[in-house]
């Protein structure tokens, strides 16, 4: 008996270590948390769609109010939930093109929460067309300006398919289908070719006042011209559906191992990509616009990207013509180009002013905000390391780039006006850089340097030139000025670090940390006496001119607005934070 | 550097079990044991067992078990009788009053010619030589380790034990890999049943999750029978726990200690909310119910209030505390026995419990990226940290075994089972991140908690002499859970006075980090084999049928969480992290905070069914060859699904059937020569996680893992031969070749995306082709002279060539071409010498290590590949005998502290010192 009792109460000891680790979850207090995630989306001109975050055990009372001033009343309870999980209601039965507000209160054991703030939404105007787009697009389409398109999921154009869209068109990135994006496949074309008064719109399909960067995906184009990476390389924030190829997922992209240099990826001319850059893998993001081993026989003008995660406009090897590029609130770098971009651009607007709040879970801010960052060669394939050819060798002329002005809105690592590094090398002249917190050029490597013949003086034949370029707001031009290598001699190259205020150089630009007002609060153009209406290289020699040909031609001035010239990014571009 | 020095007191205390007698009278003791065959190692049953000169004897049961009781004390010898053996006779068994003696008997084939026809008992010389007899007498290729070498060696866990076989590496003191074989190529069993792993991207169970103080016995068979599972592709681990013992006792154990490198001095550590010491943390590291509630964050619009609120939920802490290192604690009990306490039924009974904990820290740690230099081949440093991780460790467990017999010829156990143990890691490391421009300090805290559970009911029934049936049931499981991982980054930037100032990099989505990870797993198995001998005793043919169901569900998730800021000035970033998220920046009117989930991440379930049924039979071909053949029939229904964060739900079914042959001969070339050839075809499956196309990611910086949905199972190819020759008892030398051709092997391998980020996946490659010879010698030195009686010397050394085959058109193809499979070494080498004093009392072991370079993972061409490096580890441990009842106990380990170095190219991409341990204690047995 007596060993039969000390064996139980050592069992017993086990089987109460054995069953320590069930775990219970712990309940919340009993009054209800706030309500999370509250926001109301008209969805036609009589239903909108409330949505917020539900918990279980809790109801919710939702109320609705007619224009501003008229009173709640409740339109919908929805009962005790079981488990978390995010509500939807659509409330149908509104009137036409009418301002409601909304509000939402949890109950939670007969105790009431404190309702949310207000959510407003204006219903749609009666009568538009609408089309989803869903799947990956094998032949050749058109789609019409009368027509509202929605773009859900990962949608390629694909199969020597040709993608034409009319002036006027608006299609819409599907915030509901994470990720939602256009790809130009290899082979395939886009004929996207808007007017001054009928762009293109890509935009999230959140109303205007809810839309956020990293809404939707972007454009891509990823075109057969060479670039200087081995074996397979896929577009970032490609692949996460898995490898195998599935219509409107995200299988891998690869890009590189093009060789038609003189590759045709289509035209595009007035378009806008607003709110992109969702970011499928962290750090991953996709951009406002990609053009992936897009060849010389593409050619793109007047694109503006607003409010996009990651870079405006991002380039992986290949090289074609640009002009005529607008950048409002960029998230990352305003151009970046690398792996052996031989491309040529001219006539660059760029302006950021804050930090915006991406999508939850769409992305984030980069923590190194650049105007341009260069690179030559990075990453798996790269064979000969930064030196790996061909060389990225891009001509850029005549860009504005204006950073947001202090160090809290560049990242960590950012606040670069150019970030040249990884053996790149390039043409950038007749320029003006202003607001940037760090620097004007970071010559990041000894390689990079080595592309201006490691010399502060690089000669006419150079592959890394700065030429004609004026820094305002903007503590030094070098990183480091006190280094005896990684820097060009300013005066032989005509680098200017401005006196005057990056204010005072443009007609109208706002203040540092002032919201812009509209469209209307940028003038590009040189205010008069501005040192950048002189001081631009008319006459291009060496490489540079070899490498202008005709499509870009010396300036007397510096920047992307000429004295009294055209105020070209007005009339088809937009501003809006949200 | 810091090294550690140990010392542990243990104070053993034992019961002397005072009540044992009083079921007995006190003139008579207790004789139970095995008969079993010489030539198989198998039980024989209805074998008479006899006291010489006196008329109680009692015939074998069930697995040659025998029991007899009432035995007039004083010294005893045993007779030995069955038809078709020689007679056997057992002298000098002295027996006490009131106490059991435990006495195996082995019997051989009456056709074989014995020299001797008895033995002494107490000239056996233990388990070492039932290890070399069980090595002799499989019938397939096993290694096998006991309880008394493993209490010999300084090992403290089943990992750091079985890395003492011929050809076993342990990976990170807890992963078992054979032959140079990746992981992935080994299977373990926790007393013949699968045991779940808790480890997400592995299939292998961490052994160091079992405290040696619990196992029996370690075998590692390496050839492939069909009565294993088929994803046995390299080897087999099998632990085997402790059975009760013969006679009742019981044992206290306790242990503390005194670690001279950490205590006192400045270590930080990892802070807690209670409970983390005991491996069962409070409910405080849960995710914050807020998080909780939302279950889709990106179709959501937070508010600035919302965020804020979301920000402020975190438990508020992100630095380790610095103070002294905790003591190193140890202690075990066990209570056994084998008592009429089932209604006067006899039951055997083992519970023991294990505890042990300490302090570890991983000093002069670096990590490194490799990128490609400027001329072909050659490679530079990238984005180096260095700093070091104080990891605080409890494992603690029990195991409750109870076996009885019904009548002689059937025997029930139960074999219940619970481990739990924690980590709590604190890292602290600074470098560059140079994608980004900036020096960092990144700061890590870290709690992992892993639990395993396994309850088995087996039976085994002697049907009739020459049928037996076993059976088993087993429920297992396994938990691994990761609550609430944290990670800060601060740029080292230059302050006003040109001194380092830390900020945090309060953009991005690395700043502020934190991660909760839960994974659970169980599994259902059932299995029965049927045996039957047929033909004369002298030349026995055995035939096996059986079968296998096992089910496995797994349940994981892995959730991050990133806090950024906006329009903070240089003097907040400057603030402790613990003040940046003490409220101030999260008011009603701030306008600072936004949170979002990580796409590294998601959830997968899987649901695994395997089916099984095999036939073998085992038959003698003359007298010296025995040929063994069959074939097992596996079906796998396997679904994962998978939830990645950017909420694309995959589904994998995959339904895999497979039919695995297995030829093996056996060749005794002489009583103590034997020949062994074989041949066999199993499969290694990949892991659920490696199935699930959702991203992971370990550290800000780190690398991207991806699994991906379209795998195959790889086939595998064995052939081995095998000559060895047992010169004496506990003596061995043997020399094996073998070659394994594996088709659609899985590899882990480096992808590439543009603008320089790349990730880690895996594939097929198209096949490998492994070939390898090893070598085992296990020698007493007395042939050197009478000084040299007392030693034994013991080595074994694999020496292995490796090839991988590449589709050029796959994702695998971005690999270099001409390479060994990854994770292969080219050679395994262990090595030592025992001294052993006349009565055994005392002995000291010095063992050596060395593993070649081994790939771990293919480097993504130009790069080189990824290369673990050669590390030699030699361990001393000592027991003398200061009087009968107390031993001393010394163990050093790891005396020449080489770093352990993980290089590609010129790069070192990973390397620390573990520091070198010493550990005494004193042992009291009355």
């Amino acid at each position: 008996m007596h060993t039969l009792h000390r064996f139980t109460v050592a069992l017993a000891a086990v089987v109460a270590l054995t069953s320590a680790c069930n775990s219970s979850d712990s309940t919340g207090p009993s009054a209800p948390l706030p309500v999370l995630g509250f926001s109301v989306t008209p969805t036609g001109s009589t239903s909108a769609r409330v949505t917020f975050s539900g918990r279980s055990s809790e109801s919710y009372d939702i109320e609705r109010a007619e224009a501003a001033t008229g009173t709640f009343a409740s339109v919908k309870t929805i009962a005790v939930l079981t488990a978390d999980g995010t509500q939807t209601y659509n409330d149908a039965g509104l009137k036409a093109t009418t301002l409601y507000r909304y509000r939402v209160t949890s109950v939670k054991n007969g105790t009431r929460s404190a309702s949310t703030a207000e959510a407003t939404a204006t219903t749609l105007a009666f009568g538009s067309a609408a089309a989803s787009i869903a799947t990956d697009i094998t032949t050749s389409r058109t789609l019409f300006a009368d027509t509202a398109y929605t773009l859900s999921g990962f949608i390629h154009v694909a199969n020597g398919a040709t993608l034409t869209i009319q002036p006027g068109t608006t299609i819409k990135g599907d915030y509901n289908v994470l990720g939602s994006t256009l790809m130009i496949m290899r082979g395939a074309k886009i004929q996207a070719v808007g007017t001054v008064d009928a762009p293109i719109v890509f935009t999230s399909s959140r109303p205007a006042g809810q839309r956020q960067p990293g809404d939707w995906g972007g454009l891509l184009l990823i075109g057969n011209a060479p670039d200087n990476r081995s074996g397979v390389v896929n577009i970032e924030g490609s692949g996460t559906d898995g490898t195998a190829i599935v219509s409107g997922k995200n299988y891998p992209v690869q890009y590189n191992g093009g060789t038609v240099a003189t590759d045709n990826s289509g035209t595009l001319a007035y378009v806008r990509v607003e709110f992109g850059g969702f970011a499928p893998i962290q750090d991953q993001e996709f951009n406002s616009f990609t053009f992936a081993a897009v060849g010389s026989g593409t050619r793109a003008s007047y694109l503006e990207s607003l409010a996009g995660l990651d870079d405006s406009f991002e380039f992986f090897g290949g090289g074609f013509d640009l002009d005529h590029l607008v950048a409002f609130e960029t998230a990352d770098d305003v151009l970046d180009m690398s792996e052996g971009f031989s491309g040529r651009i001219q006539f660059v607007v760029a302006m950021s002013t804050v930090q915006l709040v991406p999508r939850t879970g769409g992305g984030f801010y980069s923590v190194d905000l650049e105007g341009i960052e260069n690179d030559g060669c990075n990453g798996t394939g790269c064979d000969l390391g930064f030196d790996s050819a061909p060389f990225t060798i891009p001509l850029i002329a005549n860009v504005t780039i204006i950073g947001c002005g202090q160090a809290s809105c560049m990242g960590a690592g950012g606040g670069h006006g150019m970030m040249l590094r990884r053996g790149t090398g390039g043409y950038y002249v007749n320029s003006v850089f202003a607001r940037w917190s760090t620097d004007g050029i970071s010559l990041r490597d000894a390689v990079t340097y080595t592309r201006a013949g490691s010399t502060k003086t690089p000669s006419a034949s150079a592959d890394l030139q700065v030429r004609n370029v004026l820094f305002a707001d903007i503590p030094k031009v070098f990183q480091d000025s006190s280094a005896t290598q990684n820097l060009l001699d300013l005066t032989a190259n005509s680098l200017t670090l401005s006196t005057a205020t990056a204010a005072s150089l443009f007609t109208a630009i706002p203040a540092v940390g002032a919201t812009p007002t509209g469209l209307s609060a940028f003038d590009f153009s040189p205010a008069t006496g501005s040192p950048i209406a002189t001081g631009g290289l008319s006459t291009f020699t060496g490489a540079i001119a070899t490498k202008a040909g005709t499509f870009v031609t010396g300036t007397a001035y510096l920047g992307a607005a000429a004295p009294g010239g055209a105020k070209w990014w007005t009339g088809w571009t937009a501003y809006a934070r949200n | 550097m810091r090294r550690f020095a140990v010392i542990t007191l243990l104070f053993t205390i034992l019961f002397g079990a005072p009540s044992a007698a009083i079921s007995q009278a006190r003139s008579t003791g207790r004789i139970v044991g095995r008969v079993v065959d010489v030539a198989t190692g198998q039980g024989v049953t209805d074998a008479g067992v006899q006291v010489v000169g006196t008329a109680i004897g009692v015939l074998s049961g069930i697995d040659g078990r025998y029991t007899i009781n009432a035995v007039a004390t004083g010294t005893v010898t045993l007779q030995v009788r069955r038809i078709g053996y020689a007679p056997k006779q057992v002298t000098g068994i002295f027996l006490e009053a009131g106490k059991t003696v435990e006495q195996n008997i082995s019997i051989a084939n009456a056709a074989i010619t014995l020299t001797a026809v008895s033995v002494t008992a107490s000239a056996e010389k233990g388990t070492v030589s039932e290890a070399t007899d069980q090595q002799k007498n499989s019938i397939s290729v096993v290694s096998t380790i006991t309880a008394e070498q493993i209490a010999k060696s300084p090992d403290g866990d089943a990992a750091q034990t079985v890395k003492r076989v011929s050809g076993v590496t342990v990976q990170d003191g807890k992963y078992v890999f054979v032959r140079g074989l990746g992981e992935r190529y080994t299977t373990s069993s926790l007393n013949g049943a699968r045991v779940p792993s808790p480890e997400p991207e592995r299939r292998v169970v961490p052994l160091d999750m079992f405290p040696a103080g619990l196992l029996q016995t370690i075998t590692t068979t390496k050839t492939f029978t069909p009565d294993q599972q088929g994803d046995f592709s390299g080897a087999l681990v099998d632990i085997k726990t402790k059975e009760f013992p013969a006679k009742r006792s019981a044992s206290v154990q306790l242990g503390s200690g005194y670690a001279s490198g950490a205590t006192g001095s400045s270590l930080f550590s990892a802070t807690g909310v209670g409970g983390e010491p005991f491996a069962m943390v409070k409910h405080d590291r849960d995710m914050p119910p807020l998080i909780r509630s939302i279950t889709d964050f990106q179709h959501l619009t937070l508010t600035q209030a919302d965020m804020n609120l979301l920000a402020s939920s975190f438990r508020n802490a992100w630095t380790p505390k610095t103070g002294t290192g905790a003591p190193l604690l140890n202690g075990s009990a066990s209570f056994g026995g084998n008592d009429p306490i089932l209604f006067g039924h006899r039951l055997g009974y083992l519970i023991s419990a294990t505890m042990s904990s300490g302090t570890d820290v991983k000093d002069d740690q670096v990590r490194a990226l490799a990128d490609r230099g400027n001329t072909k081949g050659s490679t530079v440093e990238l984005d180096r940290f260095t700093g070091s991780t104080v990891s605080q460790g409890v494992l603690w467990g029990g195991l409750t075994n109870l076996s009885t017999y019904i009548g002689t010829n059937n025997r029930i156990s139960f074999n219940g089972l619970y481990n739990r143990g924690s980590d709590n890691d604190a890292r602290v490391e600074t470098g560059t991140l140079s994608s980004d421009g900036i020096r960092a300090k990144i700061t890590r805290m870290q709690y992992v908690e892993r639990a395993v559970y396994s309850g088995q009911l087996s039976g085994e029934h002697q049907i009739t002499v020459a049928q037996k049936f076993d059976w088993a049931a087993t429920s297992s499981g396994v938990r691994r859970y990761e609550p609430d991982r944290s990670e800060f980054v601060q740029a080292i930037e230059k302050g006003a006075s040109g001194s380092d100032v830390l900020r945090w990099v309060n953009g991005g989505s690395g700043g502020a980090v934190r991660t909760f990870s839960d994974l659970r797993e169980s599994n259902h198995e059932y299995r029965g084999t049927y045996q039957l001998e047929i033909g004369p005793t002298s030349g026995m043919s055995t035939i096996r049928i059986g079968g296998l169901f096992r089910s496995t569900t797994r349940d994981a998730q892995s959730l991050s969480f990133a806090i950024a800021a906006r329009g903070l000035d240089n003097s907040q970033r400057a603030l402790l992290p613990e003040q940046i998220f003490d409220g101030r920046f999260a008011t009603a009117t701030s306008n600072i905070f936004s949170i979002g989930p990580l796409s590294q991440g998601g959830s997968y379930t899987a649901r695994d069914e395997i089916s099984a049924g095999f036939a073998m039979a085992e038959v003698p071909v003359g007298r010296r060859v025995r040929v063994i053949g069959g074939a097992r029939y596996e079906s796998d229904r396997l679904e994962v699904d998978a939830f990645s964060t950017l909420g694309s739900p995959v589904r994998t079914a995959k339904l895999w059937n497979d039919l695995l042959p297995s030829l093996a001969v056996n060749f005794k070339i002489s009583e103590t020569q034997q020949l062994r050839i074989s041949a066999s075809r199993t499969l290694a499956r990949p892991e659920y996680r490696e199935l699930s196309p959702i991203i992971s990611r370990d550290v800000v910086g780190g690398e991207n893992v991806q699994g991906d949905e379209n795998l195959q199972r790889t086939n595998v190819n064995n052939a081995d031969i095998r000559w060895e020759l047992y010169p004496r008892s506990g003596e061995v030398i043997s020399l094996a070749v073998f070659a394994k051709q594996f088709v659609n092997p899985i590899e882990r391998v480096y992808g590439a995306g543009s603008g320089g980020t790349s990730f880690v996946f895996f594939t097929n490659a198209k096949s490998a082709d492994n070939y390898g010879v090893e070598v085992e010698l296990r020698k007493d030195l007395d042939a050197f002279g009478k000084f040299f009686t007392p030693f034994t010397f013991f080595t074994n050394a694999t020496v292995m060539q490796s090839q991988i085959h590449l589709d050029p058109s796959s994702q695998a193809a971005s690999t270099n071409f001409n390479r060994r499979m990854v994770g292969q070494a080219p050679y395994v080498l262990n090595t030592g010498l025992t001294y052993s004093s006349h009565t055994g009392a005392s002995t000291a072991t010095l063992l050596f290590n060395r593993v070649g370079e081994r790939l771990t993972a293919a480097g993504s061409s130009p790069l080189p590949d990824v290369i673990e490096q050669p590390r030699n580890v030699l361990d001393l441990s000592l027991r003398w005998a200061l009087s009968p009842f107390v031993t001393v106990r010394t163990d050093l380990k790891n005396l020449l502290d080489t770093p352990h170095e993980i290089s590609q190219g010129s790069v070192i991409r990973e390397s620390y010192n573990g520091g070198r341990t010493i550990q005494a204690g004193v042992l009291w047995r009355p």
